[in-house]
């Protein structure tokens, strides 16, 4: 498996994994593997299904333990008490977002209610602006959110992430369920901002538009 | 009205009935007579022994003895709810199940005996014993409604679950959809119950007073006040279940230990 270093100071670096191993009982993901992320980067993660992509991504969210190895966020090795902070200083937003029964609008307000967001609660007009940048009308607010299109949950679930100010995304597949205008509008609302994007991508389109791709 | 004895053989005469029931299934090959048979054996076998049981419990009127006994059918009942919500009979969700039931129990015992019955005995088992059992295999079905709605709904919404934890939830938000659902389905067949009681069935407690010889009215304060007992404990059991052994089986890093779903 290739290794990875960047090529940007140290002190801007935000994840780094140092000589990982991992296994899902018989079958070795990643072997020997480092990694080192920084502050700003917009990274697209390539690689055949199987290849260890949602691992990475479970391993960088604290989902997973690796066997050997270490992970570090802003220098810090992985503990329970870093996880739980990490957690509220990114966003995830898996490839088919499924958020249960009800509308749009109540699934959003739930996530914004959360105690750590509760004074991140965004105004009705900042989020509808959102949702015209990502393509979206306001009436979708009003909609069952299980019969939106997968296109549509994936960018609501955008909005949310946005919404919710973290300078650290984790994507999945962003732009698997979008057409080009879709992709556009995604690419301009979080590609020129200050974030840190890592993704998980198979289309060229975005792959082309970030910093790095890290082939798995 | 006196009431009727039931002579052994009128009982015995009784389970000719079966015949029926027995002919259908087998007619439309449905393999169940096996588990009819060991069924209707294991209900008489069951049966005959609480009744001698509490002829001798009825007797002594202990109330130590009282609250062995609803140590005992406590401890039944939890082993019934984890094997039947297809979980494993793991510490983590053994003691925490056993705790809320235990738990719901006596605060429903406590409340309808001693506060509104208000036993001349504490604990009398004419009363605890039968109100202890309604209640608690009321709590039984609907625990294993709860507890298997609760655990493999948040095993098959993982990435949902994962989700709200990366939008800054803690674990008890982020498992709050998980429960409210779970609660509800516990609640929902009491409250229909309670609903259509008197209109479309007549109650076995009311049934079993009113074949004894107490009056209609007598039954239905009883009958009232059971189903209050019912759905108070049923909802306090499941809540209980959940949020005591939410504390047990989630790992430090907030992942659900999978360890608890049978294979």
């Amino acid at each position: 498996m290739r290794t990875f270093s960047s090529e940007r100071s140290m002190s801007s670096q935000l994840f780094s994994i140092q000589n990982i191993h991992f296994r899902y009982d018989e079958e070795s993901v990643f072997q020997d593997f480092s990694l080192a992320i920084n502050q700003g980067e917009k990274v697209a993660i390539k690689g055949a299904s199987g290849s260890g992509k949602t691992t990475l991504f479970r391993l960088l969210l604290g989902f997973e333990h690796p066997e050997k190895g270490e992970i570090f966020y802003h220098g810090a090795p992985y503990s329970s008490k870093n996880i739980h902070k990490l957690r509220k200083e990114v966003t995830w937003l898996p490839q088919d977002l499924n958020l249960g029964s009800g509308n749009t609008s109540e699934l959003a307000d739930f996530i914004f209610e959360f105690h750590h967001n509760k004074e991140s609660k965004p105004q009705k007009t900042k989020i509808v602006e959102t949702l015209q940048k990502l393509n979206l009308s306001e009436e979708i607010l009003e909609s069952t959110f299980s019969n939106l299109s997968t296109g549509q949950r994936q960018r609501v679930g955008l909005a949310i992430c946005y919404l919710l100010g973290r300078k650290i995304m984790f994507l999945d597949e962003p732009t698997s369920a979008l057409d080009e205008r879709s992709k556009q509008k995604v690419s301009d609302l979080i590609m020129k901002e200050d974030l840190t994007v890592i993704s998980t991508s198979h289309d060229p389109w975005w792959v082309e538009r970030c910093d790095r791709v890290i082939e798995l | 009205m006196d009431i009727i004895d039931l002579s052994w053989w009128q009982l015995g005469i009784g389970f000719l009935i079966l015949i029926i029931p027995a002919w259908i299934l087998w007619r439309y090959k449905t393999g169940l007579n096996k588990k009819l048979g060991i069924a209707t054996v294991r209900m008489t076998l069951q049966l005959l022994f609480v009744g001698y049981y509490l002829e001798y419990l009825f007797e002594l009127d202990n109330a130590w003895l009282n609250a062995a006994w609803i140590m005992v059918m406590v401890l039944v009942a939890d082993f019934a709810t984890i094997d039947r919500s297809e979980l494993n009979r793991k510490k983590s969700l053994l003691i925490p199940i056993f705790a809320a039931t235990f738990f719901g129990i006596i605060v429903i015992d406590l409340f309808f005996l001693e506060a509104v019955i208000q036993l001349p005995t504490f604990l009398s088992a004419q009363y605890t014993i039968p109100i202890t059992g309604m209640v608690l295999g009321n709590c039984l079905r609907s625990n294993v409604i709860g507890i298997n709605a609760f655990y493999y709904s948040l095993h098959e919404h993982q990435e949902r679950y994962r989700f709200y934890l990366c939008c800054g939830a803690t674990r008890n938000e982020a498992v709050f959809p998980f429960f409210r659902d779970a609660l509800k389905k516990s609640a929902n067949p009491t409250l229909a119950s309670m609903a259509t009681i008197g209109l479309v069935s007549l109650p076995g407690m009311m049934t079993g007073q009113i074949l004894s010889g107490s009056s209609p009215l007598i039954a239905i304060k009883y009958q009232i006040m059971i189903m209050l007992a019912i759905f108070s404990g049923t909802v306090l059991s499941v809540y209980l279940g959940i949020k005591l052994s939410n504390r047990f089986v989630f790992f430090e890093n907030d992942v659900l230990d999978e360890s608890i779903f049978v294979d």
